[in-house]
């Protein structure tokens, strides 16, 4: 937390120096066990106090602070359950030059890792997965278009962590209204998992499918 | 001498106790890469407080509400002693693993008794998603298990004293109020405005006691630095065409 040197005025700069002059005295004057140092320039400065009386005298232990028992569950998902039965493996997903690189294997679904994770109280859990692709067929998220209103998502994670989700929307959306025309990506309101896919009309040659299907669900009360 | 001189001389003189320091550190390299991190939550109404952490004192006159640190202090256990007025109000002794992070928050119990008490909580340092904060509300003020509300809403129900709850929350300013777990009222503090700071985690202490109006909080933003990436402008996810017969065939189903 110490301050840029070019921006600090000539005597605080002096103070500043002198300071780390004296910490860097008692730190090459050997550190005694218990010895106790500010870091920085911010903490006030114990160079130079004599040392106490012997420390031994026993003291009550602290208590330390627990998680109270309603803290919220929230996990990264690890596998997506749709309607059925049907789960696949879920892998965090990063944005590339503002596309989001989903898993290469059809079969999984890339969670994006700036999106809000499973039982956060704000923002869109935001999931995506090939639909097909030109060299391994159908993917899992072809199952995206047969979802309807009012079926039931859940999420899982570690430590048997799990959120179930009732879907509200699925609907058809242009590929360059997907993040300007939706909130599919919001991560300030309340929160949704969105899944995403690719539909609308296949285009050979001019970059495959025309749409996003964005399937649109509300979580089930609290993660477990 | 010009401006430029001047700094030239300043860069110099910190460069100079930068050098130093260093030495230090090589004199004893394993001291300082282990030590962990104190710091001091004055969470006592009306008090000014001393701070000595095994015998040497490290702040003086700490005010209500204010948080100072960090304090190296080398892992295993130590002894930490309050004071007013160069009167000892109390010591409390715990342990440190290396290169952990410490709160450690003297404070007035539950249930009205004005000795106060000692309660570290660990700070997770762990990075906070873009754009998000991490939230941390702690309960160490005298009222029984109380609800927060963040704009009306209970986010963290059920807090009792010496306990907190964690939230990760959009970079916003909040309306944060302390009510009864379950009743919107007595208030016992707020609605005060509060502004989280990303990339950090933002750690509230609620603290003090309604009966004698000391209700306060005390805040201790501790960066840690974001992770996850940008809003995606685009997910292409279908390269294909295998799924376009299903796609028409759907289609007509909803239409």
């Amino acid at each position: 937390m110490r301050r840029r040197p070019g921006l600090v005025p000539l005597r605080a700069g002096l103070v500043a120096g002198v300071l780390a002059l004296t910490l860097g005295l008692a730190a090459c004057g050997g550190a005694e066990p218990g010895a106790v140092e500010p870091a920085g320039a911010t903490g006030p400065s114990v160079a130079g106090e004599p040392a106490a009386a012997p420390t031994d005298e026993a003291a009550p232990p602290a208590a330390v602070g627990t998680p109270a028992s309603s803290n919220r569950v929230t996990f990264v998902p690890d596998q997506v359950v749709l309607p059925g039965g049907d789960a696949a493996p879920v892998q965090p997903a990063t944005t590339r030059d503002g596309e989001l690189a989903v898993p290469e294997n059809v079969q999984h679904v890339g969670w994006w890792d700036g999106s809000a994770e499973a039982g956060d109280p704000f923002g869109n859990t935001v999931m995506a997965g090939h639909v097909d692709s030109s060299t391994d067929g159908l993917g899992f998220f072809v199952r995206l278009l047969t979802l309807e209103k009012g079926e039931t998502v859940t999420l899982r994670g570690p430590d048997g962590h799990h959120l179930a989700y009732t879907i509200t929307s699925v609907r058809t959306i242009k590929k360059d209204a997907l993040a300007t025309g939706t909130a599919a990506f919001d991560q300030t309101g309340d929160p949704h998992l969105v899944l995403i896919t690719c539909g609308g009309t296949y285009h050979r040659g001019e970059g495959g499918y025309d749409s996003n299907v964005v399937v649109t669900a509300r979580p089930k009360g609290l993660a477990r | 001498m010009t401006t430029r001189a001047l700094r030239r001389i300043l860069v110099l003189v910190l460069m100079l106790g930068a050098t130093l320091g260093l030495a230090g550190l090589t004199a004893a390299p394993s001291f300082a890469a282990n030590n962990a991190s104190l710091y001091v939550v004055q969470g006592l109404p009306g008090r000014s407080v001393d701070v000595t952490v095994d015998g040497r004192q490290v702040a003086k006159g700490v005010k209500t509400a204010a948080v100072v640190g960090p304090f190296k202090v080398k892992p295993g256990s130590r002894k930490i002693t309050f004071s007013d007025g160069g009167t000892e109000l109390l010591s409390r002794s715990f342990a440190v693993k290396a290169r952990s992070s410490w709160d450690v928050v003297v404070h007035l119990p539950a249930g009205g008794s004005t000795d106060p008490t000692v309660t570290l909580f660990r700070n997770d340092t762990s990075t906070v998603p873009r754009g998000k904060a991490e939230l941390v509300v702690a309960h160490t003020a005298t009222v029984p298990a109380a609800d927060v509300r963040v704009d009306g809403k209970v986010l963290f129900s059920n807090i009792a004293n010496g306990q907190s709850l964690n939230l990760t929350v959009p970079v916003a300013t909040y309306k944060v109020a302390i009510t009864p777990t379950g009743k919107k009222s007595p208030v016992y503090l707020g609605p005060v405005s509060l502004t989280v700071k990303g990339g950090a985690v933002n750690r509230v202490y609620a603290l003090g006691d309604p009966d004698k109006n000391t209700m306060n909080v005390a805040v201790h933003v501790l960066a840690t630095g974001s992770s996850g990436s940008e809003r995606p402008k685009k997910v292409d996810t279908g390269t294909g065409g295998e799924a376009a017969g299903a796609v028409r065939f759907l289609a007509k189903l909803t239409r």
